[in-house]
């Protein structure tokens, strides 16, 4: 019976956490793949090894010419004159040059007298340049390179064929970056500023609101207040984001408004950042407040009439009875509410990736949605899933810790302690 | 301090509930608001702590019109049916509750929590939460919880009903106890004659939103004024016999029982009439020999209960000492006390 509950719960609530976590250890992209890679000595991997070999990279960056027996066997086949290959293999086999020009002036010093034309075409024969070259395997770029004088130690061996690795690698350099870069940090602001605001303002206190004034209403009245305090919740996101838009583009409701009054027409959305935030807190406020209004509401529901009754012939006022009454016994919806709430404004951005996509510039880019960018969605192509996982992953660990911090704050011990009854 | 309800009304939607209602309470008084389940009585009671407000009709408190005040301002303890304790704060923040909210010093509310706590006796339990507390406790601390602002009115409605049957008997004792101590005038409602009679000073019974009569315990069972009242007092109950009137005297059936009654002299013959007689008085005392075949037998301890078929099929109850002679099946020829009956016309009212 537990059987497929477990395999339900591991393959969609354990798995992606898994998987973002292995991710995570990773320098996974668009240039890795995600499959292995190969070796193949680019100009990036030249830039690598500058630092620690400068020799090698400027070496193995240059075209090397070797007279091997591949190369005379090519040359045969070509059919031109005979002598060369014959003075070539008994005067010059094995013989490496390091750059074209040394290896076109042997070429060029053969008895047969080759023409400018034929000096380039056996030169190119024996070039044995490395750059660019993919190797499918490790042993295949040592082999080469070896061949082209170059012996290196077995450290030197793993600093190369780190370098010149093309497929992705387990590292933790993600989490440096995440720690170090100034962009980050202030992504991370950011979403403490998008998160706590929106959540203390809206999806709580607002909703509390919302649910306290509509429980002292008429019931009729109260249900088609709470109605209309859902419609954001129930518009599919796209329309409902779409509405704002039009609210506040250059052409839309705002701007003609203003302009009654000579203001210039702008895009009040976009035009700065602190007008971005402004509405990106509006739009999900909006959206956030109908849930914590639904579940305060039905828990003052759940709360007995005769306690209403009995708190005012005790002599309390509407206020002391919302003090005293109503919030203490909405202790556990809250912090159901700021749990949840936390964890879904941390994780979603798709309200702010339809209204302002992060912007103007950067300014409302969350954690979130940086890290979407980031793994699944950016202008210069280079999709960087490690990073992105790496970003995906802090944000587990910090729904975690946050949760973990509410629970203490709330005192969760005290709401589920046992009574304890003797006549 | 008295309470006056004066043409009191009150309607839910188009639902008349009560209509035209009065009612007097003494100052120090305590008075059972007595009748059965849906009759009012607890819309009357939330009428007067100005939970709900009257449709039509005065509420006065001493000479004070409080029909308009709300409930906060109306000096009123009550102690709800179901104690409507608040159940996150402790016994003591429960029973301050009336005082915090009228922000007295927190060092006079510990106190005066203390006084009235011993008074109820659960001076022990203060720092529980009423979870934590038996059915009887937690009436205890909405006693106190009511009493602590020394209201002028103390409304109780049901207080009981969710006890114990030997708890009752002790909270019966001891509310009393407390109204007499502090003076107050109360109100008390139940559905339970022996609560209503054992405990107030008068009892007003109500039926179906009105006042159908108020007395003293005894004078209103003795002297019933109609015949609901008569069989909503006395346990066990009273047993009505169907006959009609003929020369002034009750008459049971055809050429059956025939009663002399001083109360049918000038009633019509043929008139439809119904004899309540009350369990205590069919059996060993009076002066009419009764025959008929008892069906049923019960001891009650001290006392024997018996059901008796007339042979018209009728049925009347009798209360003896315990006695082992009669047994389910037996013919019996026992004596009825007839100057102890009450005659009711078809409509229900005394003659
Ligand atoms: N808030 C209300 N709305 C509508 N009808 C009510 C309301 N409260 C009580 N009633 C009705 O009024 C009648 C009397 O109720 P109540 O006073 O509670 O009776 P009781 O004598 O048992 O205390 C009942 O029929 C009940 O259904
Ligand atoms: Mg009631």
């Amino acid at each position: 019976m537990i059987a497929p509950a477990a395999i339900m719960i591991f393959l969609f609530f354990l798995m992606p956490v898994v998987l973002t976590a292995i991710f995570a250890m990773t320098n996974m992209s668009t240039a890795t793949g995600i499959s292995g890679g190969a070796w193949q000595v680019t100009q990036g991997a030249i830039n690598r090894l500058k630092a620690d070999m400068p020799d090698l990279a400027g070496g193995i960056a240059e075209p090397r010419f070797v007279i091997d027996e591949e190369g005379l066997a090519a040359l045969e086949a070509l059919k031109i004159k005979a002598g060369f290959s014959i003075e070539l293999r008994t005067s010059h086999m094995g013989e490496v040059f390091p750059s074209r020009r040394e290896a076109e002036r042997m070429i060029k010093a053969l008895k047969d007298r080759p023409s400018t034309r034929e000096v380039k075409q056996i030169s190119d024969l024996f070039n044995r340049s490395v750059l660019n070259t993919r190797f499918e395997n490790r042993d295949g770029l040592m082999a080469s390179l070896n061949k082209l004088g170059f012996t290196l130690t077995p450290a030197e061996q793993e600093t190369v064929a780190a370098a010149t690795y093309t497929g992705w690698v387990w590292t933790t350099e993600n989490f440096k970056i995440i720690g170090n870069s100034p962009d980050m940090a202030q992504i991370f602001l950011n979403t403490a500023f998008y998160v706590s605001v929106t959540l203390l303002l809206f999806n709580v206190s607002y909703a509390l609101f919302l649910a306290i004034t509509t429980h002292y209403m008429p019931a009729s009245t109260a249900s088609i207040f709470r109605a209309i305090w859902l419609l954001p919740r129930i518009t599919p996101v796209v329309i409902y984001v779409l509405m704002w838009k039009w609210l506040t583009w250059d052409s839309g409701f705002i701007s003609m408004f203003m302009g009654q009054f000579g203001y210039p027409v702008k895009n009040y959305l976009l035009d700065s950042a602190y007008n971005a935030w402004f509405f990106v807190i509006l739009i999900n406020g909006f959206i956030g407040a109908s849930m914590g209004m639904l579940v305060f509401s039905s828990a003052i529901k759940a709360i007995p009439q005769t306690q209403f009754h009995a708190s005012e012939v005790d002599g309390a006022s509407r206020w002391q009875q919302v003090r005293h009454v109503i919030l203490p016994q909405l202790r556990w919806p809250i912090l159901f509410v700021t749990c949840y709430q936390t964890l879904s404004l941390l994780a979603s951005f798709n309200e702010i990736l339809l209204s302002t996509r992060g912007g103007p510039g950067r300014a409302t880019e969350v954690w979130s949605l940086a890290a979407y960018h980031t793994a699944l969605n950016n202008y210069t192509g280079n999709l960087e899933y490690g990073l992105g996982a790496a970003m995906a992953l802090v944000l587990v660990v910090v729904g975690i810790v946050l949760s973990l911090i509410y629970l203490r704050i709330f005192r969760y011990d005290t709401l589920i302690s046992k009574p304890l009854i003797e006549d | 301090m008295r309470i006056l309800l004066d043409k009191f009304s009150k309607s839910f939607g188009s639902t008349r509930i009560i209509e035209d209602m009065d009612l007097e309470v003494g100052s120090g008084e305590m008075l059972a608001l007595l009748g059965p389940s849906g009759c009012g009585k607890s819309t009357t009671l939330f009428a007067v702590c100005g939970i709900h407000r009257p449709t039509s009709g005065r509420i006065l408190f001493g000479d004070r019109d409080v029909t308009h005040l709300p409930s906060q301002e109306r000096n009123v303890g009550v102690v709800f049916q179901s104690y409507a304790l608040y159940p996150h704060m402790t016994v003591e923040e429960n029973i301050g509750f009336p005082l915090m909210v009228k922000r007295v010093a927190a060092a006079d509310i510990k106190k005066q929590v203390a006084d009235i706590a011993a008074l109820v006796h659960i001076g022990d339990l203060l720092g529980r939460r009423p979870a934590q507390l038996s059915g009887g406790q937690q009436q205890r601390v909405a006693l106190a919880r009511a009493l602590i602002r020394r209201p002028d009115v103390l409304l109780l409605d049901e207080p009981l009903a969710n006890l114990d049957a030997k708890l009752r008997l002790d909270m019966r004792s001891e509310i009393r106890r407390l109204q007499k101590e502090t003076g107050i005038t109360a109100i008390l409602v139940t559905h339970d004659q022996v609560e209503a009679m054992s405990m107030c000073d008068r009892i007003a019974i109500m039926k179906s939103g009105e006042i159908v009569q108020i007395a003293t315990p005894s004078d209103m069972y003795k002297d019933p004024r109609t015949s609901f009242v008569a069989s909503f007092l006395g346990n066990p109950p009273i047993s009505f016999l169907k006959g009609r009137a003929q020369q002034g005297a009750f008459v049971l059936g055809e050429n059956g029982l025939r009663l002399p009654l001083a109360a049918l002299s000038g009633i019509a013959d043929g008139t439809a009439l119904s004899l309540g007689v009350r369990p205590e008085h069919f059996g060993t005392a009076g002066g009419v020999p009764v025959e008929g075949r008892v069906v049923f037998a019960e001891t009650q301890g001290r006392e024997n209960l018996y059901d008796v078929v007339l042979p018209d099929g009728s049925v009347l109850r009798s209360i003896q000492p315990v006695r082992d002679d009669v047994k389910p099946g037996d013919s019996v020829r026992w004596n009825l006390d007839s100057a102890s009956t009450f005659v009711f016309a078809a409509d229900g009212q005394r003659l």
